[in-house]
């Protein structure tokens, strides 16, 4: 018995010390600046106004100098321990995934397999953060110089979570090539910081999210019904109802309701705590979907209302209420 | 021509006012240069302090590296130079170093302001004479610096050398050492 309690302490103990927050992804992606004035465009009509595209496959497929600062910044961040998402790689994978799920059926009945609009639809090159860049060789006199942009975008907030931005030293004898891995050496450790502080942030004060509630329209009631916790005895709207529990869930109840009315509520800077303990003891990562199917789970077995979990990525989900 | 002795007088007994005026005056503002004067004592805390030193970006460094120049005291000019090695490694782990000449801004390797205190012990052994800071310095003016790069100070020499420490050598050795923390610890 001894023996065995002391098995069930080391594996809790292993358990917990391996236990790893969710690694945000991150991938360098060229700003839309940088792709469209050099004519890695696409262009089309859209209710009689034209659009334009940042066509990524273009430029990754032309572009040398591009290819060579993303190898540079590959190899640092590999370095540091975050190898980077290839873009190149990423659009070429999707489109042999596209390829292969149209092909592929089952061997006993030929069914093919399923997949709804949305599932296509998601079939993006996506990351956490996105390593926004933009760089331009300039001419002063026989000199030339790097002028160099780079942010870091969290996919979700939008918000700029790191940057790096500024001129090199003009120079009439190095190559450009030369030029541009200086510039990649010199921002790349400002960069650094930067996102260090923002993984600091969020380890102390949690993951920001953002979080979308909404209901289907086959709901018989919408988010300003009265509901009765029982546990509580409060009669409030639902509205309500979900907003104390973002209050109790979130790390010091931080968040913001930027949005509401009877049909949708829009939580943004949703501060998620990095780990939790589960049902089975054990500490695990948490992401925008495990921590809204706890929301999920309160709102069955207090108001008996179903709800669909719908996952638009590490920090971006929306619960749509009524139904599955 | 003819002085009125009264009016002579007169302009005698302004004068000698004027100057007096003059004189307060002249004691008032030496007594208020003489508060923001440092004392003997504090010059030389000043001077000895460790983070007393100049340094430099000099250009971007080859691939991991920090090329800078980087100041140092000492009573002897080889004393100096010693001290400015010391510095240039001190610089990129707590100090950071000021973008120019075409590089941007190098953060330190430790933010926190602090760290050294912290992790004094550690720091004591670092840079201990002959201690494993030198593994991190891959070139340096060893020769005695001449000119603008050696002024003679009231006691001892102020010095400047060129160095380049390997940042990324460092920063991962800080890392595996558990002073620094890893962009992906945690994750």
């Amino acid at each position: 018995m001894k023996r065995l309690f002391s098995i069930f302490i080391f594996t809790t103990l292993t358990l917990s010390l391996f236990a790893q927050a969710k690694k945000p992804t991150i991938m360098v992606v060229p700003s839309d600046q940088y792709c469209i004035s050099r004519g890695y465009k696409m262009e089309f009509e859209s209710m009689g106004a034209t659009q334009t595209l940042p066509d990524y496959k273009a430029a990754m497929q032309n572009d040398a100098d591009l290819r060579l600062v993303i190898t540079k910044m590959g190899q640092i961040m590999a370095d540091r321990g975050f190898p980077l998402k290839d873009l190149e790689m990423e659009l070429r994978n999707l489109e042999r995934e596209a390829a292969e799920s149209a092909m592929l059926m089952s061997s006993t009945s030929g069914s093919e397999m399923a997949e709804s609009p949305v599932d296509a639809l998601k079939r993006t090159a996506k990351a956490d953060i996105i390593m926004d860049l933009s760089f331009d060789i300039k001419r002063m006199g026989p000199e030339r110089y790097i002028s160099f942009n780079l942010r870091g975008l969290d996919s979700y907030t939008s918000k700029q979570v790191s940057g790096a931005a500024g001129a090199g030293k003009p120079s009439s004898a190095a190559s450009p090539e030369l030029l541009l891995e200086e510039a990649v050496l010199s921002h790349m450790d400002g960069f650094n910081a930067g996102l260090q502080s923002h993984f600091d942030d969020m380890f102390a004060k949690g993951r920001e999210v953002k979080i979308n509630i909404r209901r289907f329209a086959s709901f018989y009631d919408n988010l300003e019904s009265y509901y009765t916790d029982e546990s509580t005895g409060e009669e409030l709207e639902l509205l309500e109802h979900i907003e104390n529990w973002f209050f109790d869930n979130t790390v010091e109840g931080r968040f913001s309701l930027s949005d509401a009315s009877e049909n949708q509520m829009r939580l943004e800077q949703v501060r998620i705590p990095m780990m939790e303990t589960d049902s089975r003891g054990r500490e695990r990562a948490v992401d925008t979907r495990r921590f809204l199917s706890g929301l999920s789970r309160y709102l069955r077995t207090t108001f008996g209302i179903d709800s669909k979990i719908y996952v638009r990525g590490l920090g971006e989900a929306w619960l749509i209420v009524g139904e599955k | 021509m003819f002085i009125n002795p009264k009016n002579h007088y007169n302009t005698m007994k302004t004068l000698s006012y004027f100057s007096l005026v003059l004189v307060f005056l002249f004691a008032m503002g030496e007594a208020t240069n003489a508060q923001n004067r440092f004392s003997r004592r504090e010059r030389k805390a000043h001077y000895s302090s460790d983070y007393n030193y100049d340094v430099q970006i000099m250009g971007v460094g080859q691939d991991g590296t920090k090329v800078m120049k980087v100041s140092g005291h000492g009573k002897r000019v080889e004393d100096a130079v010693i001290e400015a090695k010391m510095n240039a490694v001190a610089s990129v782990i707590f100090k950071g170093i000021p973008g120019g000449h075409g590089a941007a801004t190098t953060p330190p390797i430790l933010k926190d302001s602090n760290a050294g205190d912290k992790h004094a012990e550690y720091f004591e052994t670092f840079f201990s004479p002959g201690g494993k800071y030198l593994q991190f310095i891959t070139m340096t003016t060893d020769g005695m610096p001449s000119g603008q790069d050696r002024l003679k100070m009231k006691k001892g020499y102020k010095v400047f050398i060129y160095a380049q420490v390997m940042y990324d050598a460092l920063r991962k050795q800080l890392e595996n050492d558990g002073i620094a923390r890893s962009l992906d610890s945690g994750f």
